[in-house]
């Protein structure tokens, strides 16, 4: 007969209540005594009993993982809870482990506990079974459906293949003209300057200027006139220089023009042979005649001095 | 109630923790599968935070990883030793956080309250919680109060003894009668 005092402290021991000397004392009395022993096992057996007063509350499944990832195991994926209405695809070979192990602890039971066992263990097998099929189906048809969005990806992408290729072969096609568009436009482009050439030299316009004073018998005075690029060189010969005040003056008659438009004021240092380059101050559509004046220093708009050459 | 050694559960879950002393990791997260949900409802109701209860529960679970070897079946069932264990810890943590006495007063409080049997316990689970209910409600309230205060809220006897203003050796009798009764009452429904 345990007297109470020692239930008492048995009871603290089990609860934690001791401190280490009372814990070492109280563990040894407690295996030292078989009567004490069984009074401490059914004690604890009924303190753990309360636990189930406590309302059960499902647990995070991936505790285990943690543990076992902190202790620097390998993890298997996390198996299901039984509250647990996911089940991954890849707990099969896990649940049929656990219900294996199951199976053999059952095998090992006496007749009577092994029924009730069985039974438990085969619904739970059953649910395990139940849920894992319906996984399998829920994954077999997301296969499904990834396996037609794949397809039609497929054939979105090889109709993008086949566009593309078209448009590159069109491409390439349009290179082709382009290179030879641009190949005959030189080819044009040459032959026009040929024939520009071969114009020119048959268009340009070559005038003799007459002298107009006696004064200027001995002098000579010849335009050649461009009439594409609109301007002309004069050459002048044994033209004294003008008088103080005054300058010579080259004119282009231009018959849609109603006066001569003037083709600028020449430079006459002396009576030597003079070449210059002459461009009229307005357009001119075509030159008929060409006339040289002595005008007032600087020039004028129009002729007012005297015309001293001129020719067609 | 208790879950006795020769019990075919506990028979199951020893030869669960003998696997776990050997590495076996496929067993610990069976022992877990069988007895979360009842320690981390315990540690819950002990530390009233999930976060805390997880944490509890964290502890709990890796002290039996590493000590399955040191189990002995002669001396209790396995979850019974899970339990106390897990109870162990949370205590460790009411103690080293010192948030006892805000978490007594809940405990304190819910003494006595219906619970909620709504939730998505396995039948097995709720045949046992509710054989501890009844029998729990089959002992005096004093003595119910006095157990839960020292089991749940961690409190030892003189603690109890100063929070209800009763003397110690009042408390002590209510703990051990109260517990001897609910022993009985177990007993009788196995």
């Amino acid at each position: 007969m345990i007297d109470e005092q020692t239930q008492d402290l048995v009871l603290q021991y089990l609860l934690g209540e001791l401190d280490a000397s009372q814990t070492e004392r109280v563990r040894a009395q407690i295996e030292s005594d078989q009567e004490l022993r069984n009074f401490a096992i059914e004690m604890e057996e009924t303190l753990a009993s309360l636990a189930y007063a406590a309302k059960p509350v499902a647990a995070p499944p991936d505790i285990p993982q943690r543990i076992l990832r902190a202790e620097g195991r390998s993890v298997q994926p996390t198996p299901k809870t039984s509250r647990s209405k996911v089940v991954a695809a890849n707990l099969l070979p896990w649940a049929l482990a656990a219900c294996l192990a199951i199976a053999c602890v059952i095998l090992g039971l006496d007749r009577e506990s092994e029924r009730n066992g069985f039974s438990r263990q085969l619904a739970a097998l059953r649910a395990t079974h139940a849920e894992t099929a319906l996984a399998l189906a829920q994954l077999q048809q997301r296969s499904t459906e990834l396996e037609k969005q794949l397809q039609a990806l497929q054939e979105k992408d090889a109709e993008a293949q086949t566009e593309l290729a078209t448009l590159k072969q069109k491409a390439a096609q349009d290179e082709q003209a382009v290179a030879a568009l641009t190949q005959k436009d030189a080819d044009s482009q040459k032959e026009l300057a040929a024939l520009r050439q071969k114009n020119l030299l048959s268009e340009v316009k070559i005038a003799t200027l007459k002298a107009q004073v006696a004064k200027f018998q001995q002098a000579n005075a010849v335009v050649v006139w461009d009439p594409y690029q609109r301007n002309g060189v004069l050459q002048l010969e044994k033209l004294p220089p003008p008088a103080p005040g005054k300058d010579y003056q080259l004119w282009v008659i231009d018959p849609s023009n109603p006066l001569p438009v003037s083709a600028g004021v020449l430079s006459v240092p002396s009576a030597g042979l003079i070449r210059t380059s002459f461009h009229p101050a307005q357009p001119v559509q075509s030159a008929s005649a060409f006339a040289i004046s002595l005008e007032k220093s600087g020039g004028s708009m129009k002729p007012e001095g005297q015309i001293i050459f001129i020719g067609k | 109630m208790t879950r006795l050694a020769d019990d075919p559960e506990s028979k199951f879950e020893v030869s669960l923790i003998s696997r776990i002393a050997d590495g076996d990791e496929s067993a610990f997260a069976a022992l877990y599968q069988r007895l979360s949900s009842s320690l981390y409802g315990l540690a819950y109701r002990m530390m009233n935070d999930a976060k805390e209860a997880e944490d509890v529960l964290q502890e709990g679970f890796t002290y039996i990883w590493r000590r399955a070897g040191s189990y002995d079946p002669t001396r209790s069932t396995p979850f019974a030793w899970a339990v106390m264990i897990v109870r162990n810890k949370a205590i460790d943590r009411l103690r080293v956080r010192q948030r006892g006495e805000r978490l007594r007063e809940r405990v304190e409080q819910s003494v006595g309250q219906e619970r909620d049997e709504s939730s998505a316990e396995e039948p097995a689970l709720r045949e046992r919680s509710a054989i501890v209910r009844s029998a729990l409600e089959q002992i005096p309230r004093e003595q119910r109060e006095a157990l839960e205060l020292a089991f749940f809220g961690g409190l030892t006897h003189e603690e109890i003894a100063d929070r209800l203003t009763t003397p110690l050796g009042t408390i002590k009798a209510r703990i051990r009668r109260g517990l001897l009764k609910l022993r009985e009452f177990l007993h009788e429904e196995i």
